[in-house]
């Protein structure tokens, strides 16, 4: 950091001396760099480009209220091209531009190029959406965090809110074991489920994600003696929307339980006709959240950027500026161990979407409150709002 | 008991079929012209995505998608094999005579362009799309209750061995795609037409990346640019099990793996079956190094590789 400020001082006194060429001539005191090493392109990009774009209006407001402790926010984004090489070098150019924390791509493996080499320059990284409990202190190192919630904590929630809400007592879990976002929610529900009287899982089975048909699942599932309550289905668009058409189609009616990755209703056409499809949410941009804020912030994203969020990492991003900027502003400086100090000692510190909760050891969410949504007349809609009533240990997100 | 295992037999039947479509289709190609042509896939998803408008951000608006069955079916295969026909016209054909290794490359750039263009055009979230809903539902045979579209692919996939079977063996064209095959030098000093030959080999390939679009749709209900390389990894193992250039071989092949597939997926415990493929690929190495020309292969071929 000492480094990085001589630097500046040398380079504003080369300017004034006359000494660096016309190119070089922006204002350097005022000015604090926020670096984004992000997918502009390539299949992460459907996941990074809104919840940067939440983050950028985020920075907006704060520099429309006259910055952060007087510096502009100037935010400096590198794309990754969804390529862990090219991850890797847009990490290094951002921090040799100086930027005073580095935003990285959702996807724990995406991201952790970048988020390791601004740990091992002691720059403050944010996971835009990683639901990984690796993408903070266990995997990167104690300036990492994630501006999400673990998978964990959304199967935990439809665990505990089937078995409150919809009486259920036999559930059967269906894994898509492509990514580990899927096996973490699974492994959530798995851990809760059976906590409770009279719970039961009654089966389990796996498939991947570009599996053409599932055909032998299904017939695994008939083939009890009875339908599960629930079958909590651990899987992404497309595999996800797949599996619910082909379920649907084999007359199977149990609800189906999923996490925040299949909210909204643009693939609804895979299975026409869908119900009991309980999914959840962070926040609601259709109008209909509980919160006035959320629905406000879905306006104003709209009014920047012409149409609502698409997905849930929207959110995300929004709150990952939004706590790094508060914990700044507590800590009176940009200085990475001064703001680590305050950003780890927040408890149930007011977001966009609710309290917030880090720890020198967790740091990222594991028990936060959660929209349960479900599809009604071909559309989603908010049902309910949910929050589990025990905390994940920590050593069963560590567990594999 | 009997029933599942019923049950089950179709359902790695109606999995061997689009594998086979697509090791069918690679087959050919190589049997003519010693490429194994990774575009395949790539061509299963352009298929799938000419159904749609591009519209991006994943919303789905058809356009082909919305006309009657009888005439998108032919309209879908006859893109299809535009497409494949296009690849040799602009591409391939300018390669004659290169290394094999040359052309393998050059298909995969091809796919890799292919599958920029669908992104380019429809960004990168997969699209819903709705295709023929009533082939989804089940009709009972006896006491088993299979979906309609498992005897549909069943059925469309034998229907098109059968024709590509005759065609092969019945017409002058396929007589000389057959001698190409057997040995394309030769073949062509006695006069077959090499260029057209490959170009039908081609278009047929295209033909059968169309009907396996067509067939996996309805079953998944979503477009994806990604649809066709699981199925395109598999059928080209297929075609490599089942001897690089017998295409009985990559048919029969391509059924097997679907078996062995669905088997393991019934047999293994819960905690190996995320492992499923890697077991399906161990069977696959074990097959190589027991007959490295795979299974169905006549000797020549290992002179000829």
């Amino acid at each position: 950091m000492k480094g990085k400020i001589f630097l500046r001082r040398l380079a504003t006194a080369c300017a004034g001396a006359g000494i660096a060429s016309a190119a070089v001539a922006p204002a350097f005191a005022e000015e604090m760099k926020v670096g984004f090493a992000i997918a502009q392109s390539g299949w992460m990009e459907a996941y990074d480009k809104g919840a940067t774009q939440a983050a950028l209006l985020a920075i907006e407001e704060i520099n429309a209220k006259g910055g952060l402790l007087g510096q502009t926010l100037k935010p400096v984004i590198e794309d990754t091209r969804t390529d862990l090489a090219r991850a890797a070098q847009a990490g290094q150019t951002l921090l040799a531009d100086g930027v005073g924390v580095m935003i990285v791509s959702c996807d724990y493996d995406m991201g952790s190029p970048v988020a390791l080499a601004a740990e091992s320059a002691g720059i403050i990284s944010i996971f835009l959406c990683a639901a990984d409990i690796k993408a903070g202190v266990q995997g990167i190192g104690p300036h990492s965090y994630s501006a999400s919630s673990v998978a964990n904590a959304e199967g935990a929630t439809m665990a505990e809110w089937s078995y409150t809400k919809r009486k259920a007592r036999t559930g059967y879990v269906l894994v898509d074991t492509t990514i580990q976002y899927d096996r973490s929610l699974c492994a959530g529900f798995d851990w809760m489920f059976p906590q409770f009287d009279g719970a039961k899982v009654v089966g389990e089975d796996t498939f991947k994600n570009g599996d053409t048909s599932i055909a032998s699942q299904i017939t695994r599932i008939k083939a009890l003696p009875a339908q599960p309550d629930v079958i909590m289905l651990c899987s992404y668009i497309p595999g996800a929307a797949s599996v619910a058409r082909q379920l649907r189609a084999a007359g199977i009616t149990s609800p189906i339980l999923n996490g925040t990755a299949m909210d909204g209703d643009y693939w609804l056409d895979s299975a026409p006709g869908l119900k009991d499809f309980v999914g959840l949410a962070k926040g609601s941009f259709r109008g209909d959240d509980p919160r006035p804020d959320v629905n406000a912030f879905a306006e104003r994203y709209k009014a920047k950027y012409g149409a609502l969020p698409v997905n849930q990492s929207v959110f995300d991003g929004y709150v990952a500026i939004q706590l790094w900027a508060k914990a700044v502003e507590k800590a009176g400086s940009f200085d990475s161990e001064a703001v680590v100090k305050v950003l780890d000692s927040f408890k149930d510190e007011p977001s966009l979407l609710g309290p917030r909760t880090f720890t020198p050891d967790v740091h990222i969410q594991t028990q936060i409150p959660f929209l349960v949504t479900d599809i009604v007349d071909g559309k989603s809609k908010v049902i309910d709002q949910f929050t589990i009533s025990k905390n994940i240990p920590l050593d069963v997100l560590l567990a594999k | 008991m009997m029933l599942n295992l019923a049950q089950n037999l179709i359902d790695a039947l109606s999995l061997g079929s689009i594998y086979a479509l697509t090791a069918l289709g690679i087959g050919m190609i190589f049997s003519v012209m010693r490429l194994v042509n990774f575009a395949q896939g790539n061509y299963i998803a352009f298929c799938a995505f000419a159904l749609l408008v591009p519209a991006g951000e994943g919303i789905s608006r058809p356009f082909i998608g919305l006309l009657p069955g009888w005439a998108l079916v032919p309209v879908v295969i006859a893109l299809g094999m535009l497409l494949a026909m296009a690849s040799e016209i602009l591409l391939f054909r300018h390669l004659r005579g290169a290394q094999p290794a040359t052309m393998m490359i050059a298909s995969f750039g091809l796919g890799s362009a292919l599958q920029n263009l669908l992104l380019m055009l429809f960004g990168s979230r997969p699209i819903a799309i709705n295709l023929w809903p009533a082939l989804t539902q089940p009709v009972m045979i006896g006491s088993l209750m299979v979906p309609r579209l498992q005897l549909v692919i069943l059925a469309v996939t034998a229907l098109a061995l059968v024709a590509l079977t005759l065609f092969l063996r019945r017409t002058r064209f396929g007589t000389a795609m057959r001698a190409s095959s057997e040995n394309f030098l030769m073949a062509r000093m006695l006069g077959v037409p090499a260029d057209r030959v490959i170009l039908v080999a081609f278009g047929i390939s295209g033909a059968l990346a169309a009907t396996a679009s067509l067939l996996t749709l309805p079953q998944t209900g979503i477009a994806d640019i990604r649809m066709g390389d699981g199925i395109l990894l598999v059928a080209f193992v297929a075609t490599v099990v089942g001897g690089l250039g017998s295409l009985t071989g990559a048919v029969l092949s391509a059924y097997l793996i679907g078996l062995v597939s669905v088997f393991l997926q019934i047999a293994l415990p819960l905690a190996a079956r995320p492992y499923r493929d890697a077991f399906v690929y161990a069977a696959v190495i074990a097959v190589l190094m027991l007959k490295p020309d795979g299974l169905f292969s006549a000797d020549r071929r290992s002179q000829r590789i």
